[in-house]
């Protein structure tokens, strides 16, 4: 009796589990568009966007949002489900460029978003974010946050050292030698996460493959150019430079993410090639401590360097909005300096427009100084046309650092995996 | 997950003490074979019915999203054969299996044998041993993630005993890294077969050790006369288990190297999870998951049939 009722206790737990899930996150989109003060949002960005939509039903009074947030794998499953069966809301988080299955090509080929072109921020929007925000032309993502890889110093160590930040790639070289020299490497590198291996690369590659030829992407996309045949190869010739040169601890490889960051948060390098969102994370390992972000230089002209910088993801509107009005409206607040410093502060990244009033950390002035005077490219992967040449990528570097490939092989796997397509 | 306690053991007795005869059997009335339903409609639902729909998807070029795919054959199973991420970390998969099959039972049974003498404390031995097996496979391995670090604990220990040549970087080097996997597990789950060892050992009869031993046999020759046969029965639960185990790994790989340096750990269980969540191939990945399931079942059954038999021959 006891195992039957127990049996019977598991059968409808599953049940009402398997209901639950099947059903979850789609409760607002059905229910939305009762009256025309009511917004219908479905959002990836958790922690920041309640404060976003509580200052928007602020300025709007009487106007409701009904949103729900949801983590982005869940998401970019549901999204594409509601979109063809006309139950998606009326304003939705949308990933720039190409490559997963809420990113702004794939949701604005087959017509499922609006155009914004015409409203007042799109004009604004600095190139490097344009092209990503934008499907043949027009734009359909708005974009508010950004995000830069540069060379992140710990100011105590430097000046321990007695070593200031190098601008030309000759004297990054000395600078590596100097580090090594004193005792203290140059920069952490974590590269036993797969992901942090890029890092370093995209620093270089900016400058290098786009500093020349910024319709670089444009070339690769029709076949044009390669990876192997281009400046990627003198990119990656220049990080394994640096490798051999010593610029890094011993035993990148075996050194985690976590690890790299205890480093540079403690001085036992002089810092940390990484993304901006780590300045947060080695603050809160050492709280005295300060720390800036500088451009990795590639070239011997300082006027060359370029930084990569990456649009986080932003808002589309739906082409079916139930309510569009308010719809354009809230993507409006998004992209208003009211609105975008709400999401940037809480995610620590920079706004995508200028002017918004928004007081940037001493520590990403030069990030900000690069991105207004429009010296920063797309993150290289954001244009790709499949997740698989970015992967070929990550585990081919980690092959090279520990001699199980060469760059021409890496370069070449990953041009095939781009000529495979979508 | 991996080595779990509530895997199937093989429905068979146990006992190691050869009964002479057939002990009476409880009378008991067969109950109708429709109490079976809940439970076997739990199970189709839950196992069977989602099984038999994924098997199809191996024959498919679904990506996971889109409701448009089409019927590929055996593509995916061709594709397999021209893939050396895939062909890799079949390798890697079986030789992880062995390897802890060995190790694991080996240091096992030279544990249960250790804590089953007479030496001081060995009840808090027993227990400090298993420890390890009753932690979540993920939490010991990003600690043995810290620990196996290039300034981790273990590298250091090394350095401070003067031991610098045994400074080694664990988990970054390609030749190093799947062995240094199949020591943290065999660290965590030794302790495991050792407990299963230890309840063969303490089955076996005293008074025919001590017949042994007034027949003039020594420590050696007793262990291999009198106690591996007895012992055969836990042999073959524990056999079965890592090996199960070993084909399976995924969590402690994929906390501990994420199947890298490149493609140096991949099991095709960490494949199977990039193949479908990061890359989307949904098809390919499911083919791959057949061929585990095909690899698991023929490696269980096979050794299954052979261990029965050797202990029928000891019995």
């Amino acid at each position: 009796m006891k195992t039957r009722m127990f049996t019977a206790l598991v059968a409808t737990t599953t049940a009402a589990a398997l209901l639950a899930a099947c059903s979850g996150g789609t409760k607002s989109a059905s229910e939305g568009g009762g009256g025309s003060k009511t917004l219908t949002l479905a959002s990836v960005d958790q922690g920041s966007v309640e404060d976003v939509v509580k200052a928007f039903e602020k300025a709007n009074p009487g106007v409701k949002v009904r949103y729900t947030t949801s983590g982005a794998d869940q998401y970019q499953q549901q999204i594409r489900t509601q979109l063809a069966s006309g139950t998606a809301p009326d304003v939705m988080s949308v990933w720039p460029g190409n490559g997963n299955p809420a990113a702004t090509h794939v949701l604005a080929k087959p017509g499922y978003l609006r155009d914004l072109s015409d409203q007042p921020w799109a004009a604004k929007m600095p190139p490097a974010i344009k092209s990503v925000a934008q499907y043949e032309g027009k734009t359909y993502n708005a974009i508010f946050g950004q995000n830069g890889i540069g060379a992140v110093y710990n100011d105590e160590a430097m000046k321990k050292a007695g070593l200031t930040p190098p601008d030309t790639w000759t004297k990054l070289l000395a600078f590596c030698r100097d580090a090594k020299a004193k005792g203290t490497p140059a920069f952490a590198l974590g590269n036993q996460d797969n992901w942090v291996t890029q890092l370093v690369l995209y620093a270089m590659v900016a400058t290098t493959v786009y500093g020349p030829d910024r319709d670089f992407d444009q070339k690769l996309q029709a076949g044009q150019a390669t990876f192997a045949k281009s400046e990627w190869a003198t990119a990656l010739d220049k990080y394994l430079t640096m490798e051999k040169t010593g610029c890094f601890q011993k035993n990148p490889l075996g050194t985690n993410y976590e690890a790299s960051q205890q480093l540079a948060a403690t001085g036992k390098t002089l810092g940390i090639i990484q993304g901006n969102w780590v300045i947060a994370l080695l603050k809160g390992k050492n709280p005295q401590a300060s720390f800036t972000l500088k451009a990795v230089p590639a070239t011997d002209t300082p006027s060359q360097t370029l930084i990569p910088a990456a649009a986080g993801a932003g808002y589309g509107v739906n082409a079916k909005a139930k309510n569009p009005e308010l719809a354009l409206k809230f993507v409006n607040f998004v992209m208003s300096p009211q609105g975008m410093p709400l999401f940037t502060k809480k995610q620590g990244s920079l706004p995508s427009l200028p002017d918004t009033g928004f007081k940037v950390d001493p520590s990403l002035t030069e990030l900000s100084t690069f991105i207004t005077s429009n010296r920063t490219v797309p993150f290289m992967d954001q244009l790709w046309p499949n997740a698989k040449v970015q992967q070929t990528m990550l585990s081919g570097l980690q092959e090279i650092f520990s001699g199980q490939s060469t760059p021409q092989g890496v370069l070449k796997d990953m041009d095939n995996d781009y000529k495979a397509g979508s | 997950m991996t080595l779990a306690p509530n895997a199937q053991l093989p429905d068979r007795d146990h006992s190691p003490d050869p009964a002479p005869g057939t002990p009476p059997r409880c009378a008991r009335t067969t109950p109708p074979w429709w109490f079976m339903a809940p439970a076997l409609l739990l199970f189709a639902f839950v196992v069977l019915i989602p099984s038999g729909r994924g098997l199809y998807y191996a024959f498919t070029d679904w990506d996971g999203l889109d409701p448009d795919f089409s019927f590929i054959g055996l593509d995916n199973f061709a594709e397999m054969t021209r893939d050396t991420d895939a062909v890799q970390a079949i390798w890697h998969t079986l030789l992880i299996a062995v390897s802890i099959t060995v190790v694991q039972n080996a240091v096992g049974l030279l544990l249960a044998l250790g804590v089953n003498s007479a030496i001081k404390s060995r009840n808090l031995l027993r227990v400090l041993l298993f420890a390890p097996a009753v932690v979540t496979p993920i939490v010991t391995a990003y600690l043995w993630r810290n620990l196996l670090g290039p300034d981790g604990a273990v590298n250091s220990l090394f350095g401070a005993v003067g031991l610098d040549g045994w400074r080694q970087d664990w988990l970054g080097s390609p030749d190093l890294a799947l062995w240094t996997i199949v020591g943290v597990i065999v660290w965590q789950y030794a302790g495991y077969s050792m407990v299963i060892f230890l309840a063969g050992l303490q089955s076996v009869p005293q008074e025919v050790h001590e017949a042994a031993s007034l027949d003039g046999a020594g420590p050696v020759r007793r262990f291999w006369s009198v106690t591996r046969p007895l012992l055969a029965p836990a042999f073959t639960v524990n056999l079965m288990l890592s090996i199960i185990g070993g084909l399976k790994l995924f969590d402690q790989v994929y906390a501990l190297t994420g199947g890298g340096p490149g493609h140096a750990t991949d099991t095709i269980s960490t494949l199977i999870y990039k193949d479908a969540f990061t890359l989307g191939e949904f098809g390919y990945s499911i083919a791959l998951a057949v061929v585990l399931t095909i690899i698991v079942a023929v490696a269980s059954t096979g050794q299954y049939a052979l261990l029965a038999r050797s202990e029928r021959a000891a019995s």
